[in-house]
């Protein structure tokens, strides 16, 4: 029972491992094998059952034919044995009359059958024989099992088994075997009737002949015994009586006649009985189980060789059908594992059967619906960044406002109102530039404009220790730009280019187009710096050090322009220690109408 | 991996499935070729002249070569017991192809080493003697055939000289015969002496080992009208008559049919290479009035003779 158990476990484990594909095709494979050798079991079973049938009527056929010449053969021999008595002895007197010439005639006429005719008085002295006419010297007739048969059932005739005759005195010695039909006869001497025996001694090879021919198909034989089983005739005689050989004759002897099935020697074996009318002989017929069971012996070969080709076929059919099943199953299974590693762009095909497509169709329709709930999700988390950077930026820094306010105080007081009025307007002009009326885009001259006045304003602070050129070079007009971009980059070339200035200081900003794409350089030739610290400063991951010059207003100007535009989109720093710096802002070239669309867009 | 792993189990399985059809398909041509072996050629070789006295045992060898698919070829010598004439024989009968020897030798020791070199290839059986490195012997148990010979003399013996035959020269079994007698008679303290040929006066007891001995002093006795109790050997049908008409006290006997059959049937098995070893054959000592019984009548006279006949 532990047995089952751990095995029926072992297949569970292995059942959970296994493919669905292969799980179909062995199951489907086995199924179709233990059926089709439920088959031809059954079929060779079957085959088998009408082939021992057939095997056994044959036998039957046979035996009613070996017996019907058997019959007419030893009847033959008695009517011999009847012509004998009633034609000669029963009209003879021994006194007067000789037998010998009648028995001569007879013996003559059937001399290839015959081997000896005799007739002997009661005490088994012999009246007449032929062709042998005289008894051996020390010849005891009477105690013969035939003389005695005759003598103790006077009714009958009887038939003796094979044995050599031994009472005649042949100089040759001949030694030959026959069977004895031996009868009770009356003889007639002068008158007076008295017992004796007639002996008609049939030659074995009569026997023979008509036994050796039978045939009983493949392996099969005939054997002849008389009622207490003794062998009269046999193939292989002299093989059993020297012992070489044995027969099952003495248990044939107790079958009724039919067919039966006996196992002799370890064989299985069919044995059809026939008994014969007069004798009691029977007649064996032997067919072994071989030649019902397989009357060929390259049947069930070929019946093996189309049982493994039908297997090898259903087998490469499952293996085909099981692989047409499971194959969409495999590939949508492969698919979401591409998914589940984060893979773009996965396709989800929708092949297979009802069921599979039904099944791909809505893994398909739920990946689509997640891809869109995570874009939303991008977008909306992009577009409240951008927002939050687009507010920081139009922020004006209160220090900026609160030293202008403060230089605007101080050179009105020092009378310097020309310069104060020009502040103040540059101030107004930058806050009005600024708000935009709430739009994000603004056309590229806004924004140099917004540049300017942020650096008059910074220009007047810093009591001219720099100056400035900005520049819009042809092609550029009627272009648009996201709003507040230069003012970042133009505060942090003033806090790090421009700190240790002598008056000769310069910020340039210069607009101009390439290709599709609008190009704003922001230069200086202050301070400069490493080229991998100008690298980083673009840095997502830069920590966020919120001081003077930490390069955040440019990092959120890049980003706020990645964010708007796209990758491909936003700043790039070029910068040599000593020789100055220079920010290139990449927008696309946006004109009227494109700018319009996006801020549509935005709106929505 | 998976699906790759279970692709090849796959066809690792179509592969078997179909060598197995295949292998299947081809069986029965290759068995065919096993079940029909050829024709064996076999050659059966006395050391007498002639071969009348081996008529049943030939019946036996011809019912064995029918059965197990074998053709006989049957020599005789020109001079009885001729060693070399037999060495020679045999030599050209392998040269020329014989599957198997079956021979019944008359110098077992010198025949043994002249066919050494050619007993691998060709099985040889003996009759009668056993021969160093032949594929088996076919015969009684030659040494107690010869004690109950003796011994069945002893219970006729009043007296006088036993004449021991000792005709076989180097013929082991049949020396091996002679021996186990003189051996049995010397230990009874009965008188014996050996001798190559029956004298003109024998004494009341003589002794032969050999079927064609036997067969020719119970002719000669007869023909003689001489009167010595003659033991002897075979069961051939002129010694089993010479025995029914007095001229041979008693016999031991065999089944020449079951020699002939067993001889033929351990030399095909040779060739090959099935079958074992044999056990020595059943004898029976014979007396006239037992002749007739139903089983020696089985054993002496073969029943296909009646037919032959």
């Amino acid at each position: 029972m532990n047995v089952f158990r751990r095995l029926a476990a072992q297949w569970a484990e292995r059942y959970r491992k296994m493919s669905i594909q292969m799980v179909l095709s062995l199951s489907f494979t086995a199924v179709a094998a233990a059926g089709m050798l439920l088959m031809s079991v059954s079929l060779i079973w079957r085959f088998s059952a009408v082939n021992e049938q057939l095997v056994a009527e044959n036998s039957r056929r046979v035996l009613a034919q070996a017996n019907l010449n058997l019959d007419s053969y030893l009847r033959r021999m008695m009517r011999i044995s009847d012509t004998v008595y009633y034609r000669s002895i029963k009209n003879m007197d021994l006194a007067e009359d000789d037998l010998t010439g009648d028995l001569s005639l007879l013996y003559e006429e059937n001399r290839d059958d015959l081997v000896s005719l005799a007739v002997f008085d009661g005490e088994g002295a012999l009246v007449s024989a032929v062709p042998l006419t005289a008894l051996k010297r020390d010849a005891e007739t009477a105690d013969s099992d035939w003389f005695q048969a005759a003598s103790q059932s006077m009714e009958n005739l009887h038939f003796s088994t094979p044995h050599v005759q031994n009472i005649f005195d042949d100089p040759d010695y001949p030694y030959r075997w026959v069977v004895s039909l031996s009868r009770h006869v009356q003889l007639t001497r002068d008158g007076a009737t008295e017992g004796g025996v007639l002996l008609v001694d049939m030659s074995f090879s009569g026997i023979e002949q008509v036994c050796r021919d039978v045939t009983l198909g493949s392996g099969g034989y005939l054997y002849l015994i008389d009622g207490d089983g003794e062998l009269i005739y046999h193939p292989r005689q002299q093989l059993i009586y020297a012992g070489l050989l044995e027969e099952n004759n003495r248990a044939a002897a107790a079958y009724r006649d039919g067919s039966h099935q006996e196992k002799f020697q370890g064989r299985s074996r069919q044995v059809t009985v026939k008994t014969m009318g007069y004798t009691g002989w029977k007649l064996v017929g032997v067919a072994p189980a071989e030649s019902w069971f397989a009357a060929s012996p390259q049947l069930p070969l070929f019946g093996l060789t189309l049982l493994l080709f039908s297997i090898f076929l259903m087998a490469f059919l499952n293996f085909l059908i099981s692989a047409r099943i499971s194959d969409p199953i495999l590939r949508l299974e492969r698919s979401i594992r591409e998914l589940d590693k984060g893979l773009a762009g996965v396709k989800i095909e929708e092949g297979g059967c009802y069921e599979v497509q039904r099944l791909n169709h809505a893994v398909a329709s739920m990946v689509s619906t997640m891809r869109h709930l995570m874009d939303d999700i991008v977008r909306q988390e992009g577009e409240k960044r951008r927002s939050e950077l687009e507010v920081l930026q139009s922020q004006i820094n209160p220090h900026f406002l609160y030293n202008t306010l403060d230089s605007v105080i101080w050179m009105t007081e020092s009378g310097q109102q020309t310069e104060a009025i020009q502040m103040v307007t540059s101030l107004a002009r930058l806050f009005r530039i600024s708000l935009s009326k709430g739009k994000s885009i603004i056309p590229l001259a806004d924004e140099l404009e917004h540049a300017r006045h942020y650096m008059n304003i910074q220009q007047i602070r810093y009591k001219n220790k720099f100056t400035t050129e900005i520049e819009a070079r042809p092609g550029t007009e009627g272009l648009y730009t996201l709003k507040l971009i230069i003012q970042p980059l133009l505060e942090n070339a003033i806090y790090h280019g421009m700190a240790s200035a002598e008056d000769d200081g310069l910020i340039r900003v210069t607009a101009y187009r390439e290709g599709e794409d609008l190009l704003i350089d922001v230069e200086d030739n202050g301070l400069g710096m490493r080229p991998e610290l100008a690298a980083s400063l673009l840095d997502e991951d830069r920590p966020e050090v919120r001081t003077k010059g930490s390069g955040i207003g440019v990092r959120n100007v890049h980003q706020r322009v990645g964010l708007t535009f796209g990758e491909g989109y936003g700043l790039a720093i070029f910068s040599e220690p000593d020789e100055g710096t220079l920010v290139r802002i990449r927008l696309p070239a946006l004109d009227r109408e494109e700018a319009e669309r996006r801020r549509q867009g935005e709106e929505l | 991996m998976k699906t790759e792993k279970s692709r090849l189990i796959q066809i690792a399985i179509l592969a078997a499935l179909g060598l197995a059809a295949a292998l299947s398909l081809a069986l029965p041509q290759l068995l065919r070729g096993e079940r029909e072996p050829q024709l064996l050629s076999l050659t059966v070789l006395l050391r007498d002249t002639d071969s009348s006295g081996w008529t049943v045992a030939r019946q036996g060898m011809e019912q064995a070569a029918d059965e197990l698919g074998a053709e006989l070829r049957f020599l005789t010598l020109a001079a009885a017991n001729d060693g070399a004439e037999q060495e020679e024989l045999l030599l050209r009968e392998i040269e020329d192809g014989a599957a198997a020897l079956v021979v019944v030798p008359a110098d077992p020791a010198a025949l043994s080493a002249a066919l050494d070199p050619w007993l691998v290839v060709c099985p040889v059986v003996t009759l009668e003697s056993p021969m160093e490195g032949a594929a088996g012997v076919v015969s009684p148990d030659n040494a107690l055939l010869g004690q109950e010979l003796a011994e069945a003399l002893l219970e006729d013996w009043d007296g006088g000289e036993v004449l021991l035959l000792d005709t076989a020269g180097r013929c082991a079994g049949v020396s091996a015969r002679l021996a186990a007698a003189e051996e049995t008679l010397a230990a009874e303290g009965i008188p014996a002496r050996r001798a190559e040929a029956l004298p003109e006066e024998p004494p009341r007891w003589v002794m032969a080992f050999e079927p064609s001995v036997t067969q020719r002093t119970a002719e000669g006795r007869e023909a003689g009208g001489r009167d010595f109790a003659l033991y002897g050997v075979g069961s051939a049908a002129a010694i089993t008559a010479q025995l029914e008409r007095g001229n041979l006290a008693a016999i031991a006997a065999w089944s020449d049919y079951a020699a002939g059959y067993l001889a033929v049937r351990r030399a095909v098995n040779a060739v090959r290479g099935t079958g074992g070893a044999l056990g020595p054959l059943p004898f029976f000592i014979l007396r006239e009035e037992d002749i007739y019984a139903p089983e020696n009548q089985k054993l002496l006279f073969p029943i296909m003779s009646s037919s032959s006949r």
